[in-house]
């Protein structure tokens, strides 16, 4: 059995399943870390993603254009996201009740209506968005092929991710943007607007989310099905956290988290008798010891869902 | 205005709008809403049976519900009542497959009670010790529960006859009695309603109870005055966490009688929402938990006869909460007209 897993192919093959198993859980995390580093922590991203990827669906298969398609997913986490930021910022209510009213709120919104579209048709699968293979880089061994012969979404994320690191190491708004997450009163009194920022904070979230979302529709799977992120969203929160609230962070632990499913499903293929619960609880499990590693210098935003309320004490 | 009248006031509004919405969303499956209504509730008073099943399903509710109000009594946001469940169900099954009779019944409780409660305790010592917020913490807990009892129900725990994913059906003295068969109305409502009465005895007539809602109120009062602000989280998340899970000790010993996945409904998430809709006071977690079982009974109705999809209630849930968290612009429209 052992020689049948230390192959190349086995490599090269897990290598691209735990990059495609990696990318909507990194397009959360990468929208969840503009929320909390803002102040504000969605637990609703599991709903973020949801919307994004019912209203993906239902833009593609209405309209017979995957783009289309993307642009309703964005739509979708962003008026969820909306939801959140008007409940969380504007009337300052508990953020964790707001996170879970809202999972169960598109939960039972997206399951409703795909029973309803179902009805009467026959549920075609949509084509999905093809992947772009990127001469010679994606001849290098082992990792070529999972970083370079990927669709369009993985390239973006590259991009990202360095936009972002730039964004928050290099620039005055980026710190800014930091700012309030970590004394919202201090970076009020030096001019930032915060609730402003904040609701833009929350817009990027909803619109990374969404893509998250809708990514499971347009280039996984082609079809939309009852609670299909299962909670991913919940697993971006932790990799926001083992990723330490930064963008390449989140990046690492979106990788090892989607590496841990790729592995379930590589061994699976090979037929290892490891119970696949075992693989799937790894992520958490390796979270919270990254948590009592980090003693003492956590990097949790100060004000991290703590409403801010001008003029109060 | 005085506060009672807004109070009604704020409820009839979101009542009103429930119901409404509720209403949009049968005519939108094609149902004719009063039929659907009259289904909804046949299906909770129609007969003995569907009566007695809203109080089968209120009770993991009230458990997980009254767990939640405890926690957050003392600001302590446990999130991870889904995650005590199934540590409650996974030790009470361990409990149940080995000893038989009443005395199986009794340790099952108390190591459900004690796994659920040690279970929240992770995430309080995060919490007091390490300062790390209980959100996440409680979540994680509730991911690796779960496939904690995957794991086991493929493994050690795995029913040696068969080849699906539970254990063996446990032996009939350690079944919790059914009060009025042949409804499954059985003997953990009223244990549900035994630990409402404990709880509100000991928040309401106790020092601990006390000390409990001082430090809810403010932390650093709470300190000054020499009550443990370390003590009484611990305190509150053990509590909170066994009564979770007893929720899965009951849901194991009087429904279904082996230790199965998927077997919480997600009453661990619902009961956050509960406890916030009760405003963390023990009798309001059984009128929210009895309501929204009943939502749940009448709805199962709606499907079966007219092809509502059951899901309304999860979306009719939210937007209730959704729109608690709202009700303060109700409020604020009346200040400024006055």
């Amino acid at each position: 059995m052992l020689e049948q897993i230390l192959t190349i192919s086995f490599f090269t093959a897990f290598f691209s399943a735990m990059v495609r198993m990696a990318v909507p859980l990194l397009y959360a995390g990468l929208g969840e870390v503009f929320a909390e580093k803002a102040g504000i922590l969605n637990i609703g991203m599991e709903g973020v993603m949801l919307s994004g990827a019912f209203f993906s669906f239902v833009g593609a298969m209405f309209s017979g254009n995957l783009w289309v398609g993307l642009l309703f997913g964005i739509l979708g986490g962003v008026i969820v996201s909306m939801i959140h930021a008007f409940l969380s910022i504007h009337l300052a209510q508990n953020q964790s009740v707001i996170g879970l009213a809202i999972n169960t709120f598109v939960l039972g919104i997206t399951s409703f209506f795909a029973k309803i579209i179902k009805e009467g048709q026959s549920y075609q699968q949509l084509k999905t968005f093809s992947t772009i293979k990127i001469p010679v880089l994606s001849d290098i061994p082992l990792i070529g092929n999972a970083l370079f012969n990927q669709d369009i979404f993985t390239y973006l994320l590259y991009i990202l991710v360095i936009l972002m690191t730039v964004f928050y190491a290099k620039t005055a708004l980026g710190l800014s943007f930091e700012a309030i997450g970590e004394h919202p009163r201090a970076a009020d009194a030096a001019g930032i607007p915060v609730h402003k920022y904040q609701y833009i904070a929350m817009l990027v979230n909803g619109i990374l989310g969404g893509i998250g979302g809708a990514y499971l529709v347009l280039v996984q799977l082609g079809v939309f099905s009852e609670n299909m992120t299962s909670g991913r969203g919940y697993i971006a929160l932790a990799a926001v956290i083992l990723g330490r609230y930064t963008p390449v962070g989140t990046a690492g632990a979106a990788l090892i988290f989607g590496g841990a499913n790729a592995l379930q499903i590589r061994l699976q293929a090979v037929g290892v008798p490891l119970p696949a619960q075992a693989l799937a609880m790894l992520p958490y499990i390796i979270t919270l010891i990254a948590l009592l590693g980090s003693i003492g210098r956590s990097n949790e935003p100060e004000s991290l869902s703590k409403p801010y309320i001008r003029g109060s004490r | 205005m005085t506060d009672k009248k807004e109070k009604v006031i704020q409820g009839l509004v979101i009542a009103l709008i429930t119901i409404a919405v509720g209403t949009v969303l049968i005519m939108m499956s094609n149902a004719n809403p009063a039929e659907a209504y009259a289904n909804f509730f046949k299906g909770i008073f129609g007969n003995l049976n569907g009566f007695c099943e809203v109080f089968v399903k209120a009770t993991p509710l009230i458990f997980t519900g009254l767990g939640c109000a405890v926690a957050f009594r003392t600001g302590f946001f446990n999130i991870g009542a889904e995650g005590q469940f199934y540590v409650g169900a996974l030790t009470a099954s361990m409990v149940a497959l080995n000893i038989q009779g009443a005395a199986g019944i009794v340790l099952a409780l108390a190591a459900g009670f004690l796994a659920g409660g040690v279970w929240a305790l992770i995430a309080a010592v995060f919490k007091a010790k390490l300062g790390i917020s209980e959100i996440i913490v409680t979540i994680m807990l509730n991911y690796i529960a779960i496939n904690l009892v995957g794991i086991a129900v493929r493994t050690f725990l795995m029913d040696p006859a068969g080849s699906v994913p539970q254990s063996a059906k446990f032996d009939s003295s350690v079944w919790l009695p059914q009060l009025l068969p042949p409804t499954r109305l059985h003997a953990g409502f009223i244990l549900a309603l035994v630990s409402v009465a404990v709880v509100w005895f000991l928040l309401e007539k106790t020092t601990v109870g006390y000390e409990i809602k001082v430090v809810g109120f403010n932390k650093r009062a709470a300190a000054c005055n020499g009550i443990s602000v370390m003590k009484n989280i611990v305190i509150s998340a053990f509590l909170s966490g066994g009564l979770a899970g007893m929720a899965g000790v009951v849901e194991v010993l009087a429904i279904q009688k082996k230790l199965l996945e998927g077997i919480s409904s997600n009453c661990g998430y619902t009961a956050v929402l509960i406890a916030l809709m009760a405003g963390n006071h023990p009798v309001g977690v059984i009128v929210a938990s009895v309501a929204m079982a009943a939502m749940q009974v009448g709805a199962n109705t709606m499907q079966r006869q007219l092809g509502v999809p059951s899901a309304i209630v999860d979306i009719l849930i939210g937007l209730v909460v959704l729109l608690i968290l709202a009700k303060g612009l109700i409020r604020r429209k009346k200040v400024k007209n006055a």
